[in-house]
């Protein structure tokens, strides 16, 4: 089979949410001489970026997105050991969490998967997160990004206290600061002082790259 | 004068028959009203009140009082069933309402299930029936809510909940067979809520909602186990409002098809809207609860009166309230809502 045309396969196996087809394929990419991280570009993150698409367009919703994700990281698992080398270059590092007195990290979850899909380097703070905890971890990770979600208006004014932390340690401008989540909106996010409003877990990663694509750490990188 | 008592209003309302104006409430459980101002006031205090029936009727009677809504609502978490079917709770603060601190099983297929009826004889929900029992005997004419967490959104908080959605699509049968068992337990929880003098039963599932499960899962899952519930309580003769979290446009055509008395949305719902589309059913909300956090007076007052002229059939607040909501903002929304 031709390079493309598997990868394609690989891609449509992942949409599909097929693991058993996924895992053979990727066996096959191997067994090709195919060189893994190709297709784990091409193939299945690809696949997932199509995924991501769906769930964008409200064709997907949250379970198929977590399958297709299964299937992704079984192939992930096949491919890896053959990885030539761990150097990959990664688009930025991103610290993300939900806000302290918010515990539904359904949404958190689903923006990790996207962000590391589309490339980024991801820590994940978890849920039920103070404020200064963002900062913290984003000083010490050497973040780009920090991404703050939430699903309550009761918790939203904790977005807000992360930009005031940042603003008073003189270190607003070492991050973009992403906010999204159920009750947030584009005016809340502006309100606050973020950088950046995501809509969904697939814009999220759309404003990261917009939004590290206007620094000069991206421009240098 | 009014001519109707509060527990008259509603119950009309609830049937789809005339009222005065419409009732404006605020039913416990996810959606509860314990606000810090009210609890400073009065000394009752979560989170005691959470395993303290005295503290929790109390409580909601002093939140009944307070605010002005014209209901009790009981209990004022929505961790008393997963509690009883297993998992960890952390009970929060006095600012801060109690969590799932960690769901007990990783997969339906690991539940280990238990009697029907764990959840009716478990301590948590005794304290929430003697709560029910004690404020429904303090003012005859205001109706207690019992507040239950939705069949989809217990099952999420005994099950790890990213694994639970994948497992509605990939192990169906068990996934089923977790869910009507879970069910069951909510049965028997709200039959005994209603013994102890609940006159309506309000259920909030926020997993259920169309942006988690788009619309094929809300139809296989939330429909056929939320109306299973509904119709459950229907027998024993009590009525029962259904709120439903979040954006709804992926699942519009199913909320007609749910067997709730009311149907209750969140902020981002235009209730006109769907008045419009279904004008048989019972709406209820959706008054902002950032506005009624942050807002200016004339503000709410406004936003009330827009729900009123949109004939709303039950206001209450689109959600849960934040802890820090000003009770006198509170007081504007209630006191707007009677004023006509």
């Amino acid at each position: 089979m031709e390079k493309e045309e598997l990868f394609r396969q690989i891609a449509d196996a992942v949409v599909e949410m097929e693991e058993d087809t996924v895992e053979e394929l990727a066996q096959q990419s191997l067994e090709d001489g195919i060189d893994a991280y190709e297709t784990i570009d091409s193939g299945l993150a690809k696949g997932m970026e199509r995924a991501g698409q769906l769930f964008d367009e409200e064709e997907y919703f949250v379970p198929e997105l977590l399958m297709c994700s299964d299937a992704m990281n079984v192939g992930i698992d096949v491919l890896k050991p053959h990885l030539k080398s761990e150097n990959v270059s990664k688009k930025g590092k991103v610290v993300i969490g939900v806000v302290e007195g918010d515990t539904h990290d359904i949404g958190k979850n689903l923006v990790r998967l996207m962000m590391e899909t589309g490339g980024f380097e991801v820590l994940d703070l978890g849920r039920d997160i103070p404020p200064a905890e963002f900062v913290s971890k984003a000083e010490e990770y050497g973040a780009d990004i920090i991404g703050i979600a939430t699903l309550m208006t009761t918790t939203m004014p904790g977005m807000k206290e992360v930009v005031d932390i940042l603003a008073d340690k003189g270190i607003r401008d070492k991050f973009k600061v992403i906010v999204g989540g159920g009750p947030i909106s584009p005016a809340f996010a502006k309100k606050i002082g973020a950088d950046g409003y995501a809509r969904n877990a697939a814009d999220a990663v759309k404003v990261a790259e917009k939004l590290l694509s206007n620094t000069d750490l991206a421009l240098g990188a | 004068m009014d001519v109707l008592s509060p527990k008259e209003r509603l119950l009309r309302s609830l049937n789809g028959e005339a009222v005065d104006r419409a009732p404006v409430i605020c039913p416990g459980g996810m959606m509860n009203s314990a606000i810090v101002d009210v609890m400073k006031n009065h000394g009752n205090v979560l989170p005691e009140g959470h395993r303290d029936s005295k503290i929790m009727a109390d409580l909601a009677l002093d939140v009944q009082a307070d605010t002005g809504f014209e209901n009790v609502g009981i209990p004022f978490c929505m961790t008393v069933e997963a509690e009883a079917l297993g998992s960890d709770i952390d009970f929060g603060t006095l600012k801060c309402e109690p969590k799932i601190a960690k769901e007990i099983f990783p997969s339906v297929k690991d539940v280990i299930y238990k009697e029907d009826d764990a959840l009716v004889k478990s301590d948590r929900a005794g304290t929430v029936f003697q709560a029910i029992y004690n404020a429904a005997g303090h003012s005859p004419d205001i109706p207690v809510i019992g507040s239950i967490t939705g069949p989809l959104s217990t099952a999420a908080s005994v099950v790890d909940p990213m694994n639970f959605l994948k497992e509605l699509r990939k192990v169906k049968d068990e996934s089923h067979r977790f869910v009507d068992y879970v069910t069951n337990q909510l049965i028997g929880y709200a039959q005994h809520m209603v013994d102890n003098g609940a006159s309506v039963i309000s259920i909030a599932d926020p997993t259920a909602t169309g942006e988690i499960l788009g619309p094929k899962m809300f139809g296989d899952y939330a429909v056929v186990y939320i109306n299973k519930l509904v119709d459950a309580i229907h027998e024993i003769g009590v009525p029962v409002i259904v709120h439903i979290c979040g954006r709804m446009q992926a699942v519009t055509q199913h909320i007609a098809n749910l067997h709730a008395d009311a149907i209750s949305v969140d902020a981002l719902v235009s209730l006109k809207k769907l008045k419009e589309e279904y004008p048989h059913l019972t709406t209820m909300g959706n008054l902002s609860t950032f506005l009624l956090e942050f807002g200016e007076t004339p503000n709410i007052q406004r936003s009330t009166e827009q729900l009123i002229q949109d004939e709303i059939n039950i206001l209450a607040p689109a959600c849960g309230l934040s802890t820090s909501t000003p009770l006198q903002n509170i007081q504007t929304f209630t006191g707007a809502a009677k004023a006509v």
